[in-house]
């Protein structure tokens, strides 16, 4: 009796053994399937047109501006993007290094792309400056934090949301600017101290659009972003604009990546974005203006 | 059949509940929608109307940033685009603000630059829809600056010329010029020689055509039924098949190897065993950021392991493999613990003898262990699910962010909340929410059936009924422990019948 209840229980149990191992085959069987039909769709365009798809990291500032443009150099040429990746400068570079195919760079500052440059990760022949920003402290919308200098930063209440310095070149910029006013104690902007009336509320992003996100949903009184994350985050405004002179010049340098296996289209997407009425539009449109 | 009906019941209150649950989060969520009342006709988004001044905008947009590249090798000073076909520009001056108007367009639309009333209505609209399209930039609106509506074609202010529109190249630009520019020389190139910043001269432009009330553009108004359905039309569900696919691969491996290993582990030496035990189970122990930190330095480039891999073929990082590995190696010790507690706690003596009468390790494995432990194993693959499910640090380590290969559900919610989308991150909180419901129900059924054998005796239901017709001994089945009841309930009814006539039934201390 005993041992006929066992053979039941086994025996169910193989069943749905067989039935996960046979959802799980369907499944990957699925994704092949996509891949296939996804592959066979790019051959029939490639007969037409040869189409490529470009795989872009661009910096996290430009995460609302870029697929517009990608969008429309789609219509125009048919060229393709997979999923852009928008981190902050650092993080991407890290992540080219650590082996991402990638065909196009665009950093926020020229020393992440010169790390991308000696770590031969990208075609320095194709750097080009592509677009300058400004640095701006940013608060909730309505709120009465009032900033009419770098120093007051120190006499805000509430914490203040910083790029992480490393891998956030507007964090990098913030600490120079805050490192003009004694605030911070590395000029570079990296590697120092903050002062001791700012360092416990100095809340540390890993992008500069997470830095933006503090301040629109109130968990931080004021951000250092771009004026360009303005545009793209809802409930946070401009409330102080930093002094060109206290940070370095904010450029974006793009470049094609070393490993890049279509770099004849990606140089042609640069350029594109450098010259198409349309597509300056969208730049000056999301307040990004060309170097 | 009146057990059958209560947990029916009981299943229907669970359905109740994950329904109310659903219902609550998502009307928590729908102040991020607005909700028309009336389905009227409104006008487009970049539009706006003065119906009493009989005139309207179309097409309107802000450029917040100009450029200063001559454009096909024409120098125009600090430039905004001119967006096609708009006849009105306004330039947001340092101490003033200027609109340009066409003068063609002007009569077109029945606008009289000279009439006060019809250029306080232009001035309404033009602050109205800079602030719609403003992204949380400063507005006109806020401005405490002078307005003045021209239809000339350039105008001089403090140091700083303004075309409102140049024609170069293909394209109409409003350009920014140093007042004075030498013969010979460039509007860039005398406002670099002055150290006069262009850029500064001009804060923002925006522009729109000017058009007859008529034409303005309209639509008919969304419902809140239409935004619902556009708001599932945008919505990208790929994270939802990818988190699907790879978490249903993952813990078919995980379930295979998580038996063997505890199976092979088991019959291991001691001291083997420990190292074994520890390797298997370090994954659980250690941050999930930390294994995919190791895999990444195992697969990457940055490494000669990785290096050689790649050169032989296997190029995993950031790759939708990349992500079935993370969700393996993460839910692995949850299936292999699980099963080798089971395991263990069969009784030793009962395989021994299996063994004495010729059955195989492999048939004893089969027909012995894994139906005795199920129950366990069962666990242990639902835990494994979930942790695949929900891994996070180790996935978006070693296989990134990659939309429809490797974001899975609750990197989605992580990257959709920090864009901002928060509408977004709020689905799939819920689509988590309600799915992990689903799955624990459907377990808390399966394993309420498959245990059937062991409710012996009444349900609580029934026995609630019988306390209500006689409260005498029923109360006291109440008091006692849910296994052996049984035996208890047949001594209380033989005590009863013998005490039988006795006021007080026994059953104190028994």
């Amino acid at each position: 009796m005993s041992s006929m209840k066992r053979n039941k229980i086994s025996r169910r149990a193989f069943a749905l053994l067989g039935c996960s191992s046979v959802f799980a085959l369907a499944l990957t069987g699925c994704g092949v399937n996509g891949g296939q039909v996804e592959g066979s769709a790019s051959a029939d365009d490639a007969a037409a047109e040869e189409t490529v798809e470009l795989q872009i990291f661009a910096a996290n500032s430009l995460e609302k501006a870029m697929p517009e443009v990608e969008a429309l150099y789609t219509e125009a040429t048919g060229v393709t993007f997979a999923d852009t990746q928008y981190k902050g400068s650092g993080d991407l570079v890290e992540q080219m290094r650590g082996g991402a195919p990638v065909d196009i760079l665009i950093t926020a500052s020229a020393g992440t792309m010169d790390d991308a440059v000696e770590g031969e990760l990208v075609d320095e022949s194709t750097r080009q400056d592509m677009f300058v920003n400004d640095l701006v402290i940013v608060r909730g919308g309505g709120s009465d934090v009032e900033i009419n200098s770098l120093e007051d930063v120190a006499n805000v209440e509430g914490n203040i949301a910083i790029g992480e310095p490393g891998a956030v070149p507007a964090g990098k910029y913030a600490n120079q600017s805050l490192a003009s006013v004694g605030l911070y104690t590395n000029a570079d902007g990296e590697g120092g101290e903050y002062a001791p009336e700012i360092a416990d509320k100095v809340s540390l992003a890993d992008k500069v659009g997470t830095a933006a996100q503090y301040v629109s949903t109130g968990d931080c009184a004021i951000g250092f972003v771009y004026t360009s994350d303005v545009y793209r985050y809802d409930g946070i405004e401009v409330a102080y604009t930093c002094p060109d002179d206290s940070h370095k010049p904010i450029v974006y340098p793009g470049a094609v990546s070393a490993t890049s296996k279509n770099a004849e289209v990606a140089a042609d997407f640069l350029d594109f974005c450098m010259t198409d009425e349309d597509a300056l539009a969208i730049w000056a449109e999301y307040g990004f203006e060309l170097a | 059949m009146a057990e059958r009906a209560v947990w029916r019941w009981g299943v229907a209150r669970c359905v109740a509940l994950a329904l109310a649950l659903a219902c609550f989060l998502s009307l928590a969520c729908a102040p991020a929608y607005t909700w028309a009342d009336d389905a009227s006709v409104e006008t487009q988004e970049d539009s706006a109307v003065d119906e009493r001044a009989g005139f309207g905008l179309n097409g309107f947009v802000r450029y917040n940033k100009g450029a200063q590249r001559a454009v096909d090798g024409t120098d125009l000073g600090y430039r905004f685009p001119v967006a096609d076909g708009s006849t009105v520009v306004v330039v947001n001056m340092p101490e003033s603000i200027w609109v340009h108007v066409d003068e063609d367009a002007a009569e077109a639309a029945g606008f009289r630059a000279d009439d006060v009333s019809d250029v306080e209505a232009l001035i309404v609209l033009i602050k109205q829809l800079d602030e719609s399209s403003s992204r949380g930039g400063a507005l006109l609106a806020d401005e405490q600056k002078p307005w003045t509506v021209t239809t000339g074609g350039e105008v001089l202010e403090g140091s700083y010329r303004y075309v409102f529109r140049a024609q170069a190249g293909e394209g109409v630009y409003t350009s920014v010029q140093p007042a004075e520019v030498p013969q010979g020389s460039t509007p860039s190139q005398a406002a670099a020689v002055s150290g006069l910043d262009l850029g500064d001269g001009a804060l923002w432009v925006d522009n729109a055509q000017l058009v007859a009330a008529d034409e303005v553009a309209t639509v008919a108004a969304p419902t809140w039924q239409d935004e619902l359905a556009s708001f599932f039309t945008d919505l990208d569900m790929r994270p939802f098949w990818v988190s699907l696919k790879t978490s249903a691969v993952a813990l078919a491996v995980t379930f295979v190897l998580g038996l063997v290993a505890a199976w092979k582990t088991m019959g291991t030496s001691s001291r083997l065993k420990g190292l074994l035990d520890s390797v298997f189970t370090i994954p659980m122990v250690l941050p999930p950021t930390v294994c995919g930190f190791l895999l990444l330095l195992l697969f990457g480039q940055s490494t000669g392991v990785g290096r050689w891999l790649i050169d032989h073929g296997i190029a995993l990082v950031f790759t939708w493999p990349a992500a079935v590995i993370s969700a393996i190696v993460v839910s692995f010790p949850l299936m292999y613990r699980t099963a080798l507690g089971a395991f263990e706690g069969l009784d030793a003596q009962m395989l021994d003898a299996a063994r004495t009468l010729g059955w195989s390790e492999g048939r004893i494995f089969r027909r012995l262990m894994l139906p005795l432990a199920w129950p366990s194993i069962a666990a242990g693959t639902v835990l494994a699910f979930a942790r695949a499910m929900g891994e996070f640090g180790c996935t978006l380590f070693f296989a990134g962010n990659y939309a429809g290969e490797t974001q899975t559900i609750p990197i989605a919610i992580y990257f959709q909340w920090m864009s901002g989308n928060t509408d977004v991150a709020l689905f799939w909180v819920i689509v988590v929410i309600a799915f992990s419901f689903l799955v624990i129900l459907l377990i808390n059924i399966y394993t309420a059936r498959s245990q059937r054998y062991r409710a012996r005796g009444l349900s609580r239901g029934e026995r609630r009924a019988m306390a209500e017709m006689s409260d005498g001994a029923a109360q006291h089945a109440d008091s006692l422990e849910e296994h052996g009841g049984d035996a208890l309930r047949i001594d209380r009814a033989a005590l009863a019948e013998l005490l039988l006539g006795d006021d007080s039934p026994a059953g104190r201390g028994c």
